[in-house]
């Protein structure tokens, strides 16, 4: 019904702030200030500069913290809210289930309520008499279909909600956290119906805290960061680097002292990470071989010992290995001088954020003197969970 | 695919009408009894116990009070249903993208309905226990309704929005509603008081199609000047209130 090299949505460099309204003289000074069609004098700005398309048959998560402005940018897409700077474009109707409640009244019953939003969807009258069983069908929720919608669970919203959505199937999807909600056969449901609906040329945008459903039902991902999109791309690219910036935020980045003017007993004077030296960012594809090479240095001469970890951004240690474990004499390039060569065959990591910690010890692999650790960044595609890939089969 | 505008609007009215019977047992009876019973009140309170008096041989205090009472009614109750037209609707404006201009239209329309019916009612009372109407005067009474309603609309577009922002409006408005009413000619014979107060009295714009109503209806000419320039402003009143809708829409979820 529409073109298809036209984008569905075109969110045009939009802002939106609200305004701050303590008192109320706010409320009065934001009405004068409403009057003379400015903006209010005092407010938040929750979105800035946003911009991406929509294009037909596209499914983007948008991702991000709670109060990242992810709502506030679907209620602007949907024309809820008005953006303050900037403007939305948008081609076709949106069916959008924003938050619970879905645009639901609470005092009249769920019919009446799917009347006004079948209406709203431009459905004819003539239309919803032959749609309603279909709606009823979907939603499943026997008699309380004439209930008062006050009296309903958040699970039977939202199969009401997702009911109409599933009857008008609009060109343009949006949905708002709402997969989480119903119970696990309609969850089911509804998953297996937006992948249908995927498939079949239909535009998502989904707003969801689970980086399984993102991953599962979109191909592009927003990663919105305090009101800007903080990365836009590949899914799993950017849930990756989501759910990495997670990690390091719940710890705090371990700060490792300046140890580089310090002379060490046993130091650290080179590494190379698979043949790129410190310095670049250090990227590595998770089933690939990973390389390592360690120039020691020894005062009394004596063969250091090399302890290597892999370590979570959130300091989980994940593996470690030392060159006395494994009984591993060095290469003596000079006096006072030793370098280890250390390959991990096929790294289990998963994708995601890792550090590489290289520590020197002493000859007896008893005292720690250096750490130097590296953020490497494991990309692929996995959608499992954990940290490793373990080897498996399915019997 | 636009939402059926329509569609939209007749579920809205069909809503507002539902809530008044939502939960009672005599559903639209009470639309029948109400007037009715009121009407049974103010002729025995007025007629019986205050022995008020009409200039008019014929007419009784409580009929000429009931052709007044009930036009007025229909404007101030439109008016003061639609303070909470978009407040009240605050979970449905901040959760679809809805035509604001349909959640008050329906507001007063409902509102207006159901007080024609109760008006209607109490028309058919008043001939059947004797008064003598001149339903020739019904064009006259009908633009007069029209103009209220166009008033109405106005005013309450005006109303809810700035209710938005101030939510004293909704407290202020009921007051501002009953002192309005005792400076509209509704319990008195505006004929009957000095020039100077009746030209004082007709600076009120609500005045000139309430007064044409009960006019119309005994038979009186009508004030055509004051008519004429009450649908004037009544005209421009509307528009403002589209206008100030038009202005604030982007703005009002920000508030709700």
């Amino acid at each position: 019904m529409s073109d298809a090299s036209l984008p569905l949505v075109e969110v045009n460099h939009i802002s939106k702030r609200y305004p701050v309204l303590a008192n109320s003289a706010d409320r009065l000074s934001a009405l004068w200030d409403m009057l003379r069609g400015r903006t209010p004098t005092r407010h938040t700005t929750v979105l800035s500069d946003i911009n991406f398309k929509v294009m037909p048959g596209c499914s983007i998560g948008i991702i991000g913290e709670n109060g990242a402005g992810k709502s506030t940018l679907l209620k602007l897409i949907t024309r809820v809210l008005t953006p303050s700077d900037g403007d939305v474009v948008t081609r076709g109707s949106i069916g959008a289930l924003l938050e619970l409640g879905a645009g639901f009244h609470p005092e009249y019953s769920g019919r009446e309520n799917v009347r006004l939003s079948a209406a709203l969807y431009g459905i004819s009258d003539a239309e919803l008499k032959t749609k309603m069983a279909e709606i009823e069908d979907f939603a499943d929720i026997g008699h309380y279909i004439d209930e008062p919608t006050k009296h309903y669970s958040s699970g039977m919203i939202v199969r009401l909600g997702f009911a109409i959505i599933a009857a008008v199937r609009p060109p343009l999807l949006i949905t708002d956290e709402v997969l989480g909600v119903g119970d696990e056969s309609f969850q089911k449901k509804c998953s297996r119906w937006i992948d249908e609906y995927v498939n079949s040329g239909g535009t998502l945008l989904l707003v969801s805290h689970s980086m399984y459903h993102v991953q599962k039902l979109c191909r592009e991902a927003i990663w919105l960061h305090q009101g800007r999109i903080e990365m836009q791309g590949d899914v799993f690219s950017v849930t990756q680097h989501y759910l990495a910036w997670h990690e390091s935020k719940r710890t705090g980045e371990d700060i490792v002292p300046d140890q580089s003017n310090a002379i060490f007993d046993y130091g650290i004077e080179k590494v190379t990470y698979n043949n790129s030296l410190h310095g670049a960012a250090l990227e590595a594809e998770s089933g690939a071989d990973y390389r390592i090479e360690v120039v020691l240095t020894s005062l009394d001469d004596a063969p250091p010992v090399l302890l290597v970890g892999w370590v979570r951004e959130d300091g989980t240690p994940v593996y470690g290995i030392s060159s006395e474990m494994d009984s591993i004499a060095p290469t003596k390039l000079a006096i006072g001088k030793y370098r280890y060569c250390l390959c991990f065959t096929k790294i289990g990591l998963l994708p995601g954020r890792y550090k590489l910690r290289v520590h020197s010890l002493d000859s007896q692999g008893l005292r720690l003197f250096q750490t130097i650790d590296r953020h490497v960044t494991i990309t692929g595609q996995s959608r499992a969970y954990g940290l490793m890939h373990m080897p498996h089969h399915w019997e | 695919m636009k939402p059926a505008y329509r569609s939209v609007f007749r579920e809205l009215l069909r809503r507002e009408l539902g809530e008044r019977y939502r939960g009672s047992l005599l559903g639209v009876l009470w639309h029948l009894l109400l007037p009715l019973s009121q009407l049974l009140v103010l002729s025995w309170v007025f007629s019986h116990l205050l022995q008020a008096r009409t200039q008019f041989e014929n007419l009784s205090y409580a009929a000429f009070l009931a052709l007044g009472l009930w036009p007025w009614n229909l404007f101030s109750n439109a008016v003061s249903n639609s303070v909470a037209a978009l407040t009240g609707n605050a979970a449905l404006i901040g959760k679809i993208a809805l035509p604001h201009h349909l959640l008050v239209d329906a507001k007063v329309s409902a509102s207006i309905l159901l007080d024609l019916a109760g008006f209607a009612v109490v028309l058919l009372a008043l001939v059947v226990f004797g008064t003598h109407l001149h339903f020739s005067g019904l064009p006259v009474v009908l633009l007069s309704l029209i103009i209220l309603y166009i008033f109405a609309v106005g005013f309450a577009n005006i109303v809810a929005v700035l209710n938005v922002f101030l939510r004293d409006v909704g407290a202020a408005i009921s007051q501002i509603m009953s002192l309005l009413f005792f400076l509209t000619p509704v319990i008195y014979d505006m004929a009957q008081l000095p020039k100077a107060m009746q030209q004082f009295l007709l600076l009120n714009p609500f005045a000139a199609p309430i007064i044409s109503i009960r006019q119309a209806f005994l038979g009186l000419p009508i004030d055509w000047r004051h008519l004429g320039i009450s649908a004037l402003l009544a005209i421009v009143i509307a528009y403002l209130g589209y206008a100030l809708l038009r202005r604030a829409r982007p703005h009002l979820e920000d508030y709700l």
